[in-house]
């Protein structure tokens, strides 16, 4: 009897000193794990100390992906934990992530960018809150365009008129190309959303149409036309390496290239602009990358989790990332924050990738394949576009070959 | 019949054996010598690498401004003025830097003196964008610039004349101490940059802008920037200690933990496998032996599960008890033993020695070799292994392993071109296996040569 009392006394004390409780989040590692270390430190745990909250953050090095799947199945996920948009539909219907409808209400949701909920939601149901987000824009350097007296890209462009500005630099300027080309669907798709094609049509298969072929052609006849030059010929591995470099005076790249030339050309005089216009339709195209805040369906502390959900994604936390020029806030009231109105070159660049994400950014699709990993459904795409850009097929040969691999996968 | 007289071949035979002798000398050497080419020259390029600016330039320079002894004595030189720290730099109140630029300025142009500021410089990725620095530009005046002298000169056959151009940095008043001076010098794009104090860390903008990290690095700071910044960026949020130094230290715990684990309990079961006597034995060893036959994969979530349950997950020592015990040394440990002679042991049976005495006294001096191999295999495999540490490891910054650690900073700055922190960790997690494999060398040479059947 008295042994039990002892063990009551020990158990009640033990009580007390954990009446905190903790909430494990888990995202990318590296410098993530720095960014929302400081942000739980300096903005989350304080809001939420007095209910006896504390949030962790485990950044995973490696595969995240691989490594949520394997904490999920295992039962080892944290209680919040990222998702990125292009693995979300698998992950979302496996039943292992809470739906937030109703934890959240249609007020509480009204203030993040549409794009970016529609982004997370499947079969009408919430799954997570987007944390940050990137969109597409042209980059370009302005030294460039002056040496070579061209004007600079603008928003009225289209691919004709862009492109023929590329041709313009490229030809003056012997030794920089107009655009350093990738052969990656995420550099090209959204020329063709831009033309009216859908990725997933409403069979939810992927067919290759006219649209396709016409953005196809325009985006892969830029090397051949001395427009661009492939950017493994300028060995580079993407657009915004070659515009670091100087090799080319345009890239199509998101918000992270404003960090890469802090550090690289940090004096470089570079402005930004959205994705050119296609010249039939009128409207321009951009991908969502994004990631969001879930929740474990099997969390034991689903309500401390919620609230810290709620202070992640709050208004303070997004003004704290944003004002440290770390990430894009998801919230659309952000849109008139001074940091974007500042002048200079970097918040030209936030506030064009931002916008990309609204109306401005015309036809907006997030960067997720339904339920196709992402790697082996742009497959096809690339080495299309490799294959045309090296001159070793025609692009309708290259069509006819990415709709017979793409058939194969969607059986 | 007439007898023919035929002077000896000798000395054309001894002439064709030396030569033939010559050309094996030259083919094993030439071998070696390719072999090393083949081996150090990677290593050789990484490691210059690790030093540059820019690791992934391309075509690949082997000269550069941080390799240059001239360079070397102007960043001591300069580390000294900018803040007494002639090894990191730095600048500090009272700092005086008097710095010198000169450009080429062909025939018909002229000279127009280059404007200099000391710009405001954030890191635009890697953790160091999360960290707020100490900027240099708030405290930092920069005196006229003055021409200091003119001489002609022919530069790629363009008649014209090199242009000299001094100027000062100074910190007056009071103020804390900034990590490092940047240094951006701008002039017209007609005039060519031609030399400075200090070589810069990059020219941009077509040539215009001259543009220094540091105008006041210090020696290291200038030539092993990218070592520097291993210890300095990658910091605990809460703590601010440094990660690097606490992986190392976390690293050298689970790799000589898990060495003495291996050399107790491998010698001994060895030992005990191959000499006492003990009932079913032979099963024990046929257990270990189909151990080893069953793959890793196989074993891998229930040793997961295991670790879970026993709260060990996230912990330094969660991984020392799975990766401490190794059934293949038993087994090299076993057949170690099994070849020295049996006379030596009841040589010491005889001389009373009881089983303890004689494996601690007589079998384990006999036993170096072994344990040095011993040593060597399990501190380099604990040392470079990635897998199981970060299934156990994921996401505990602290209890990181170096492997994991490298990883760590793979995600941080490889995916954003950085490569040249990367080139630099990878190099210094290197250094304690190398070091280990020069001291601990002979031991392999000695399992070879001494035999115990010869006793």
């Amino acid at each position: 009897m008295k042994r039990w009392v002892v063990i009551g006394v020990l158990l009640s004390v033990l009580g007390g000193a954990l009446a905190q409780t903790t909430v494990r989040l888990a995202g990318f590692g590296g410098d993530n794990t720095a960014v929302v270390s400081n942000l739980l430190k300096e903005v989350v745990n304080p809001a939420l100390e007095k209910e006896g909250i504390k949030a962790v953050y485990e950044g995973i090095e490696g595969d995240y992906n691989a490594s949520l799947l394997n904490a999920l199945s295992a039962g080892t996920a944290a209680d919040l934990f990222y998702v990125d948009v292009n693995v979300s539909e698998p992950i979302f219907a496996s039943g292992k992530v809470e739906p937030l409808d109703k934890y959240f209400s249609k007020a509480d949701i009204a203030p993040f960018i549409s794009s970016l909920v529609q982004s997370f939601t499947i079969g009408g149901k919430l799954y997570g809150i987007p944390k940050d987000f990137n969109t597409l824009a042209v980059v370009y350097n302005k030294d460039l365009f002056d040496e070579a007296k061209v004007p600079y890209p603008n928003q009225t462009d289209t691919w004709d008129t862009f492109k023929a500005k590329l041709t313009k630099v490229q030809s003056a300027l012997k030794d920089v190309a107009g655009l350093c080309v990738v052969a990656d669907y995420a550099r090209f798709g959204e020329f063709a959303y831009a033309a009216g094609w859908k990725p997933i049509n409403a069979q939810g298969k992927t067919m290759l149409d006219a649209n396709f072929k016409r953005a196809f052609t325009w985006y892969t006849s830029l090397v051949k036309d001395r427009a661009a030059k492939f950017a493994p010929d300028l060995g580079e591995g993407w657009t915004g390496g070659c515009l670091g470099a100087e090799k080319s005076a345009v890239a199509i790249e998101g918000a992270w290239i404003g960090g890469f030339l802090r550090d690289k050309a940090p004096n470089m005089n570079y402005g930004s602009t959205y994705i050119p216009l296609d010249p039939q339709t009128k409207k321009r195209g951009n991908f969502i990358f994004t990631v969001s805040w879930s929740l474990n369906a099997a969390s034991k502390n689903k309500d401390a989790a919620i609230k810290v959900l709620k202070a992640l994604t709050s208004p303070e936390a997004q003004n704290w990332v944003l004002n440290r020029g770390l990430a894009l806030p998801s919230r659309k009231a952000l849109s008139t924050s001074a940091v974007f109105q500042r002048p200079g070159k970097e918040n030209e660049l936030n506030r064009v990738v931002f916008n990309g994400s609204t109306q401005m950014g015309g036809v907006v699709l997030p960067y997720k394949f339904g339920k196709y990993n992402a790697a082996d459904w742009q497959r096809p795409f690339n080495e299309a576009m490799q294959a045309v850009i090296t001159g070793k097929k025609t692009v309708d040969q290259a069509i006819a070959d990415a709709q017979n691999e793409l058939n194969r996968l969607m059986k | 019949m007439a007898t023919q007289t035929i002077s000896p071949k000798r000395t054309l035979d001894e002439r064709f054996l030396a030569r033939q002798r010559w050309a094996r000398a030259g083919w094993v050497y030439g071998t070696m010598l390719a072999l090393a080419v083949l081996f150090i020259g990677p290593f050789y390029v990484a490691f210059l690498g690790s030093l540059k600016d820019n690791p992934l330039e391309y075509p690949f320079r082997y000269t550069f401004p941080q390799i240059m002894p001239h360079n070397w004595a102007e960043a001591w030189r300069l580390g000294e003025l900018g803040a007494g720290n002639p090894w990191l730099g730095g600048f500090k109140p009272g700092a005086q830097v008097p710095f010198e630029v000169s450009y080429f300025v062909p025939e018909g142009t002229e000279p127009v003196s280059p404007s200099v500021t000391v710009p405001t410089r954030r890191a635009g990725a890697g953790i160091g964008a999360v960290l707020e620095e100490v900027q240099a530009s708030q405290y930092a005046k920069v005196s006229p610039v003055a021409e200091a002298g003119r001489s002609p000169a022919v530069l790629d056959g363009q008649q014209g004349q090199i242009v000299r151009y001094r100027f000062t940095i100074t910190y007056p008043g009071t103020g804390p101490t900034a990590p490092r001076l940047p240094l951006d010098v701008e002039a017209p794009l007609s005039q060519r940059f031609y030399s400075a104090t200090l070589d810069p860390n990059r020219l941009e903008r077509r040539g215009r802008v001259a543009s220094w990290d540091s105008a006041t690095p210090g020696f290291f700071g200038y030539t092993f920037r990218n070592y520097v910044r291993v210890f300095n960026e990658a910091r605990n949020p809460n703590t601010g200690q440094s990660l690097f130094l606490r992986w190392i230290f976390n690293s050298f715990v689970v790799s000589l933990s898990a060495v003495l684990i291996n050399l107790v309990f491998a010698s001994l079961a060895g030992y005990a496998l191959a000499r006492m006597y003990l009932p079913g034995k032979n099963l024990i060893f046929g257990a270990i032996i189909l151990l080893l036959a069953v793959p890793a994969q196989v074993t891998f979530i229930s040793n997961y599960l295991v670790l879970r349950d026993l709260n060990l997950l996230g912990m330094i020592w969660g991984l020392v008890i799975w990766i401490g015990i190794d059934m293949a040394r038993v087994f090299l440990m076993k057949q170690f033993f099994e070849n020295i002679p049996r006379e030596i042991e009841e040589a010491a049976l005889i001389d009373g020695a009881n089983p303890l005495v004689t494996f601690f006294r007589v079998i384990l001096p006999m036993a170096t070799p072994a344990l040095g191999a011993l040593t060597i295999l399990t501190f380099q495999g604990v040392w470079n292994e990635f897998f199981k540490a970060q299934v156990v490891l994921a996401a505990q910054q602290d209890s990181y392993t170096l492997p994991l650690g490298l990883s760590f900073f793979r995600n941080a700055y490889g995916q954003v071109g950085d490569w040249g922190l990367m080139l630099a960790s990878a190099f210094l997690s290197m250094i304690p296996v190398v070091i280990l494999f020069v001291v601990f060398q002979r031991y392999f040479v000695e399992g070879v040569s001494t035999s115990a059947l010869k006793g």
